[in-house]
């Protein structure tokens, strides 16, 4: 009979090594979303005659509406036929492709909402100002409107984020390798044995990486609202 | 592209016919979210020295794991916790029928609770401290204020946020089909495995998310409309 610290040991070095494959299945869906989410926000915002807008609408309602686990699983099983269809053979993609194309369309359209709420928030006599000083359309959105809106979608970004990062952990269901992956496979290469342990320590190392992200988000948020605290 | 339609289409009353399923567990765990949540809420609103703390504590930490890890502990819990109970009550263990519904419920419980918590706290903080000074004034005692006063505004308050997390934990407890739990989709994928037509049964099943998640967007809008008639907020303005 093992002892739990022996149990442990065996274990952890395992998990942790598996900390990149996470953070990589957090990473580029974050980033990718970051920028289809703008393009999301911005069809969201123009005028509703646009059929654009109702597109996205209910894309966006889609996504947001169903759970994250069955769109993985319509990618996962979805687009390979899809791209048979076009002519493409993907048998060789693993299953982390297929996570990362889901989550970054489901965050897209959280995103989108969230920067949404954040350009509504946005004072329109800061638009007509940034222009009335000779701002380009480009300039007026990279020095007056992004940031803007940014500051007030920061704190929702931080909690999606936040989401994002604890939600790599179901991409172990369609196979893909992570903290989870490794962390199911190993109890069922011990056919059980010590597996509250095993999860006990995915857990812990779940939590300490939702506190470093959200301490570097507070700190990216007091960063970006100094401006704030000089005119308080 | 070779959906099958036909299949689509008659393998939707078949997973349509887990939705009960599916809402039992979300009732049932939003029950219990509900109850952790005023606990906690209660102790920390109240500061209750140590329990406030303790429940901080726990909050922050059940906050800070996936969902499908505190899924899968209780699942792997289940046979050890019985076992125990088994043991203490003086029956014999039957590995056969172990509750993973009850452990399923247990985790969503837990996990939304924590989130839930906030919404109590935030929404108890948002009446305005002149509702219990007036309470008080015509003789009430604090648990009359809190209950003929106080509360009624804060159900009010926190509806937009409690249904937010309603839809959360709806669609949280998918994730319960990992744990032999039998809910829609768990239904939809043993309907699809005797002809090995996933995609079209996840497509049936995401349709009536969907749709109930919709519904019960819209039918929250509708009652806080008519509920929050009276609610006035800071600047004047009645919610609109």
């Amino acid at each position: 009979m093992e002892t739990p610290l022996q149990i442990l040991s065996k274990v952890v070095p395992g998990i942790i090594s598996h900390i990149p494959q996470t953070l990589l299945y957090w990473f580029l869906p974050s980033v990718l979303a970051l920028a289809l989410g703008s393009l999301l926000c911005w069809a969201r915002v123009t005028n509703r005659r646009n059929p654009l807008y109702w597109i996205c609408t209910v894309v966006i309602s889609f996504f947001r509406g169903t759970p994250g686990i069955v769109q993985i699983y319509i990618v996962f099983f979805g687009l390979p036929k899809l791209i048979w269809a076009i002519g493409y053979d993907v048998s060789d993609w693993t299953a982390g492709v297929y996570f990362i194309i889901a989550t970054t369309l489901n965050l897209s359209c959280f995103m989108a909402e969230t920067l949404r709420g954040g350009y509504l928030a946005l004072d329109r006599g800061q638009v007509e100002a940034g222009l009335s000083i000779g701002f380009s359309r480009v300039q007026n959105f990279v020095h007056v409107i992004a940031p803007q809106t940014l500051k007030v979608a920061l704190l929702n970004i931080k909690n999606l984020e936040i989401d994002v990062l604890k939600d790599t952990s179901v991409a172990y269901t369609i196979g893909a390798v992570e903290i989870m992956g490794y962390a199911n496979r190993m109890i069922a290469l011990r056919s059980g044995l010590g597996q509250l342990w095993i999860l006990g320590a995915a857990a812990v190392i779940y939590f300490v990486m939702c506190a470093v992200l959200e301490i570097a988000f507070n700190l990216m948020v007091r960063r970006i609202s100094r401006y704030e605290e000089v005119a308080r | 592209m070779n959906l099958d339609v036909d299949f689509m289409l008659s393998d939707l009353p078949t997973v349509f016919a887990a939705l009960p399923s599916t809402l039992l567990l979300s009732l049932d765990s939003m029950f219990w979210a509900l109850v952790f949540a005023l606990i906690c809420g209660g102790a920390q609103l109240a500061r209750i020295p140590v329990l406030d703390k303790v429940t901080l504590v726990i909050n922050t930490f059940i906050k800070g794991i996936p969902l499908v890890v505190q899924l899968l502990f209780c699942y792997y819990a289940v046979p050890y916790a019985v076992k125990w109970f088994d043991a203490l009550v003086g029956r014999t263990y039957d590995p056969r029928h172990l509750p993973y519904f009850g452990a399923a419920v247990l985790a969503l419980a837990l996990n939304f609770g924590a989130y839930i918590t906030d919404v109590v706290i935030s929404s108890t903080r948002a009446v305005d401290r002149g509702q219990w000074e007036s309470a008080y004034a015509c003789g009430m005692t604090r648990f009359q204020a809190l209950r003929r006063v106080v509360a009624p505004q804060v159900i009010v308050i926190s509806l937009p946020n409690m249904t937010n997390y309603f839809i959360w934990l709806l669609k949280g407890t998918s994730l319960a089909s990992i744990v032999n739990v039998t809910e829609m989709l768990t239904t939809a994928r043993l309907s699809a495995s005797d002809g090995y037509q996933f995609l079209e049964a996840y497509i049936d099943a995401a349709i009536i998310y969907w749709i109930v998640c919709a519904v019960i967007e819209w039918a929250s809008g509708r009652l806080y409309r008519s509920a929050g008639r009276y609610l006035v907020a800071p600047n004047g303005a009645t919610a609109q």
